[in-house]
């Protein structure tokens, strides 16, 4: 194996992004034996795209994407507002299906089954894929109510187990020692950055094998922000975690791979140390550089 | 136009502008004023032994013994009014016919009239309604009448560019020279001692049932007729009102069946009110016949038609209102689309749903035009829960109409009309009220 | 083609964990669809309150046209439902419910716009809060109790003192609008001369024109404070009350329509040096005049069904005023007449008197769903305009 239309570059490096002229456009693979580093071996691919596309109305706002985010690691989509990774992260939960005229075409498959067939059941992908918002969306609720809301409409009833898990996801999202005195307030009462974590711990109640982040941070003071990155890197390895970002330096920070989108397509995918360093794609290096927003 | 005039019409304007609303605040203010002065005086008011002693027994309210004691010493006062009426009686019957002929029609006015301030003298037999039983039983309606003895009301018509002009007689001078003639000075002089006025509060007012039509007692029917008709009305169209609202945010689309349901709505807005109030008697008791003839039942459902297009827009301007991202949230979580609206979206659009219930009753039970029909009837006694469903009751507001207008002794029970008012001035505003402190007070719950 | 190596296609838990069983799948579908059938169902309770309604007034109402016709119950004017030889007549009632609503539009569209507009662009933000509530209550105090205050305390007031109150409430009016008017003719009668003459122009022709007013408004004050009033039930009584109930809809309709004009309209005249005045007056009424237009309608709307204060106070003759402007004359309207025969039709149902009171309502209703429609047409309409 050598030579770029089978994934690696002239130097032997891999994985690589294989751009429009010899390929068709966002043909990648990953190979797992190619991870070089030791962190990345091991493991083996979750969500996988193939020509993937999501279009509202007419236009499409994801265009044949295709790339492989193997499991229980971080992997960041960036790019420029409005190139379509939001609508490809809400794809993966389907949430896309909330806007009237969205629709898919291609495939978009986690652990082997098509999320898009008609048998899969939308409520269990949503129990196994969860989601944290840009703006910290708690409800008007009490602490312990909104953690357990995913565990009690999923059937679980007992008092005694829901409290179990709300201190145990609390734990997880490093929030329990600064609110366990006062499970029942009212969630409101909390600091953006408090919010956000109990968003987290609501997500994490419901033991999802995957979360996806939609720019988590983004509305938050640089303290929270931090605080947002260290429990990213203390839930990898656990959790498989797709994040949305604009800021560059977050992904660098945060992310084992990164894909980087442009006007809906995919344009390079690989380990984020690569990508920022020695970007294949033209693009990726003019928007890395800021040459573009 | 030169600056100095267009200042001055700027100035104007905004005079005008202000002259609008104090205008407005004026007619609220003239409007209440009396509502609550006179209002209030059918439940704070200066009371007689007549009223004391009617109290005792139709409620059986007070110390018997002291009640006693005091008609005692009315009987007392009384006494010299009683022997010059039947001292006058004698004169009478040796009176020359002409005399005779023009003082008896005179007399029989007077002697009526003193039996309705006084009661029926002791030893008399009683008559059957009760207001004959008790003389005036509150201190103004007992100088109404005093004014009506010591004067007679007549007419001059001899000016014709004006319409007739009323001239006061005092009856003293047309029984001159008679026994009578005395007692009307005496009356006058002693109308405290025979009626001994006290003030009284009769807060059970509200609670009290009416005695031969609201001649004597409270409002109790029409109070109960009114809970029983503004909740029944709410029972019908606050499940229907918050579903259709439900339906119309969160799963309608823009077809043309929506925006045909849409001005339905409006259009049910619009209709007037006796209109329901046809209908309701024309479908719910003539055709699916939920009762056989008026009741409460059709009357709060003809009145849930009237509320149900408010209630409509109000739930659904809460429940758009609530912020999307709850939505998200808990479908992200895997909570179904009904799910997520029971669990999440509709009590974070309780406030605005709850005030809108609240005003809505606050309407509800101030409309008259689709209850005449249906459920309202003048007289009655308060209905129990279940005789709801078959019989009609008396009401608040047609009450109202009906004493002030149709009533026989339209006057004699002006205080009771005005208690009525008051009665439903005071719950429709403070139903008000309570709606704004209850938005107040859960959004500031929501907002954290 | 290579061999893909890259991952086993291992149908771990994760995968089929996802998905449903076919009869889960039906049930989820079929509860679905139940679900939504019930929800359009009970959403169509106003639809089809309304066809029922229009259905049951229609269907009582045509007996009568079938019995009498329409040509005397339109035209004419003798109405005596209840004699042997019944006559039925509505005219005078549709002129008397049509001059009651003239009459409340006359008191509550010039006071409601000018309240409105003092609400969006001259009060400040804390009375704005004081005067909001007052609206509130106004638009909250029951119908009957509006119709009981024009009886007994409105009626006699009228009765004994119309005369001075007509006459004092004319010259509130009018004196400041006479006033402002000499101001201004006297401005634009000395435009017309030369610099110099100018001042002198103008003291003169105010000096004219005061007088003249002046003399106007005394004689009108001598008029109208001899009149006498018969009986203080009359269209007058029932115009005002039904004008200050009109007045909470008027103004809040108003006050939306005036605020969605917007602040560029107002920055841009205001820019231009234009006064408050000359801003509202000649930008932004015109800009909301759709708004406007709607709700005087939804106020014509309120005071023509509204029955009890009419019924109470306007004085219930079913007759033409002499002449038929003469507001001091009693009147009957539609609502008042449905009310009140209504009592006694009940009981021969089947005979003319009871259906022409359908008659009427049905006339109200086509009315009220007509005036309805416009509004909302024209509401839509002034929306999509604005953008």
């Amino acid at each position: 194996m050598g030579t770029a239309a089978e994934g690696r570059n002239e130097h032997g490096e891999g994985p690589v992004a294989i751009s429009g002229e010899a390929q068709r456009p966002g043909h990648i693979r990953i190979g797992i034996e190619d991870f070089r580093d030791e962190p990345l071996s091991g493991r083996r691919p979750l969500i996988l795209s193939r020509n993937f596309s999501v279009y509202y109305g007419t236009a499409a706002a994801v265009r044949d994407a295709s790339f492989d985010i193997p499991e229980k690691l971080v992997t960041a989509v960036i790019g420029p507002s409005g190139c379509g990774k939001s609508t490809f992260l809400r794809a993966i939960n389907r949430m896309n299906d909330l806007i009237p005229r969205c629709r898919v075409e291609g495939g978009l498959s986690l652990d082997g089954q098509d999320l898009y067939s008609p048998q899969v059941d939308v409520v269990a992908l949503r129990k196994t894929v969860g989601m944290v918002f840009q703006k910290p969306n708690p409800f008007p609720k009490s602490i312990f109510d909104n953690v357990a809301y995913g565990p009690r409409i999923h059937g679980m009833s007992d008092r005694g187990r829901l409290a179990e898990i709300v201190e145990h996801s609390l734990k997880r999202a490093a929030l329990w020692d600064e609110v366990k005195d006062r499970l029942g307030d009212n969630a409101l009462g909390l600091s953006g950055g408090q919010q956000q974590r109990l968003c987290i711990a609501r997500a994490i109640a419901v033991e999802p094998k995957v979360l996806l982040m939609d720019e988590p941070a983004s509305a938050l003071d640089p303290r929270s922000t931090a605080r947002i990155e260290e429990l990213i890197a203390e839930l990898r390895g656990e959790y498989t975690i797709v994040i949305v970002t604009h800021n560059m330096q977050q992904a660098a920070r945060v992310s084992d791979l990164t894909a980087f989108f442009y006007e809906g397509s995919l344009i390079e995918f690989g380990e984020t140390k690569q990508i920022f360093t020695k970007p294949r794609e033209r693009q990726t290096e003019d928007y890395i550089t800021g040459r573009f927003g | 136009m030169e600056l100095k005039t267009r200042t001055m019409l700027d100035r104007s304007f905004t005079a005008v502008g202000i002259l609008a609303i104090v205008l407005m605040a004026l007619s609220l203010v003239v409007l209440l004023q009396p509502i609550f002065v006179r209002g209030a005086g059918a439940f704070v008011f200066r009371g007689t032994i007549e009223y004391r002693e009617l109290r005792l027994e139709l409620f059986g309210r007070g110390d018997a013994a002291k009640v006693k004691a005091e008609a005692a010493l009315a009987e007392e006062a009384r006494g010299p009014v009683y022997e010059m009426m039947e001292a006058f009686e004698d004169e009478l019957g040796e009176m020359e016919p002409a005399l005779r002929r023009e003082l008896r029609g005179e007399y029989r006015e007077v002697k009526d009239l003193i039996g309705d301030l006084l009661g029926p003298r002791p030893g008399e037999s009683r008559p059957a309604l009760i207001r004959g039983q008790f003389g005036r039983t509150r201190w103004d309606r007992t100088q109404a009448t005093l004014h009506h003895i010591l004067y007679r009301e007549e007419y001059d018509h001899s000016d014709q560019s004006r319409m007739g002009v009323k001239i006061l007689k005092p009856r003293s001078e047309i029984f001159a020279g008679t026994a009578l003639e005395p007692l009307f000075g005496r009356l006058e002089a002693d109308i405290e001692r025979i009626m001994r006025p006290r003030w009284t509060v009769y807060w059970r007012f509200l609670f009290d049932e009416s005695y031969d039509a609201h001649f004597f007692g409270g409002i109790w029917p029409e109070m109960l007729g009114t809970f029983y008709l503004a909740f029944g009305a709410m029972l019908f169209a606050v499940p229907l009102g918050i579903i259709t609202a439900v339906y119309l945010a969160e799963y309608a689309g823009e077809s043309g069946f929506v925006s045909l349901l849409r001005t339905c709505i409006s259009s049910l807005a619009g209709v007037p009110s006796i209109v329901f109030g046809l209908f309701g008697l024309a479908f719910f008791i003539n055709t699916v016949g939920v009762s056989s003839g008026k009741s409460v039942l059709a009357g709060s459902m003809t009145l849930a038609l009237l509320v149900l297009p408010t209630v409509i827009r109000a739930s659904e301007e809460a429940v758009l209102a609530v912020p999307r991202t709850y939505k998200e949230a808990a479908m992200s979580l895997g909570a179904g689309k009904w799910h997520t609206i029971v669990s999440v979206i509709l009590p974070a659009a309780m406030p605005g749903i709850l005030t809108s219930i609240i005003i809505s009753l606050g309407r509800a039970a101030g409309e008259t035009a689709p209850i005449i029909f249906t459920a309202a009837v003048s007289v009655g006694r308060p209905i129990a829960f279940w005789q709801a469903l078959g019989q009609p009751s008396p009401a608040l507001p047609w009450n109202i109409y009906n004493l002030a207008t149709e009533h026989e002794a339209v006057d004699e029970i002006r205080h009771v009309q005005y208690g009525m008012v008051l009665t439903l001035v005071v719950m429709v505003l403070l139903l008000n009220l309570t709606a704004i402190i209850v938005r107040a007070r859960i959004s500031k719950k929501l907002r954290g | 083609m290579m061999e893909d190596r890259t991952f086993e296609h291992t149908e771990s838990e994760i995968g089929s964990r996802l998905l449903m069983s076919r009869g889960t799948r039906r049930f989820r579908r079929l509860g679905a669809l139940a679900g939504n059938a019930v929800l359009v169902t009970i959403a169509s309770s106003s639809l089809i309150a309304l066809l029922f309604i229009f259905y049951f007034i229609v269907r009582d109402a045509i007996p009568f046209f079938r019995l009498e016709g329409f040509g005397e119950f339109f035209s004419g004017t003798r109405w005596y439902p209840s004699r042997e030889e019944a006559e039925f007549g509505a005219g005078a009632i549709f002129a008397g419910s049509a001059l009651v609503t003239v009459g409340a539009i006359a008191v509550a569209v010039p006071m409601g716009v000018f309240a409105a507009l003092c609400l969006s662009d001259i009060l400040p933000f804390s009375l704005r809060q004081v005067v909001k509530p007052v609206i509130e209550m106004l638009a909250a105090i029951p119908s009957v109790v509006y119709g009981f205050f024009a009886l007994v305390i409105f009626a006699p007031l009228l009765q004994r003192q119309g005369g001075g109150m007509l006459s004092i409430g004319a010259l509130i009016v009018l004196v400041p609008l006479s006033l402002i008017g000499v101001a201004v003719a006297g401005d634009l009668i000395s435009a017309h001369v030369s610099e110099r003459g100018r001042p002198a122009a103008r003291v003169a022709s105010v000096v004219v024109l005061l007088s003249v007013v002046t003399y106007a408004l005394f004689e009108l004050h001598r008029f109208l404070g001899g009149l006498q009033i018969a009986s203080g039930t009359n269209a007058l009584n029932a115009s005002i009350i039904l004008g200050i109930m009109a007045l909470p809809t008027i103004v809040s309709v108003s006050e939306d329509a005036l605020n969605a004009v917007g602040r560029e309209l107002r920055e841009g005249s205001y820019a231009l040096g234009a006064t408050r005045a000359e801003t509202l007056m000649k930008v932004i009424i015109p800009a909301a005049r759709s708004g406007i237009f709607a709700a005087v309608i939804l106020g014509v709307m309120r005071a023509i069904g509204e029955t009890m204060v009419v019924w109470m106070a306007s004085g219930n003759a079913a007759r033409i005023p002499e002449p038929w402007f003469n507001l001091l004359e009693p009147v009957r309207t539609l609502t008042a007449t449905i009310a009140g025969d209504m009592g006694e039709a009940d009981h021969v149902t089947g005979s003319a008197r009871y259906h022409v009171l359908f008659a009427m309502a049905a006339c109200l209703l086509a009315f009220a769903f007509i005036a309805n429609l416009a509004s909302e047409l024209i509401i839509r309409r002034a929306r999509k305009r604005l953008g």
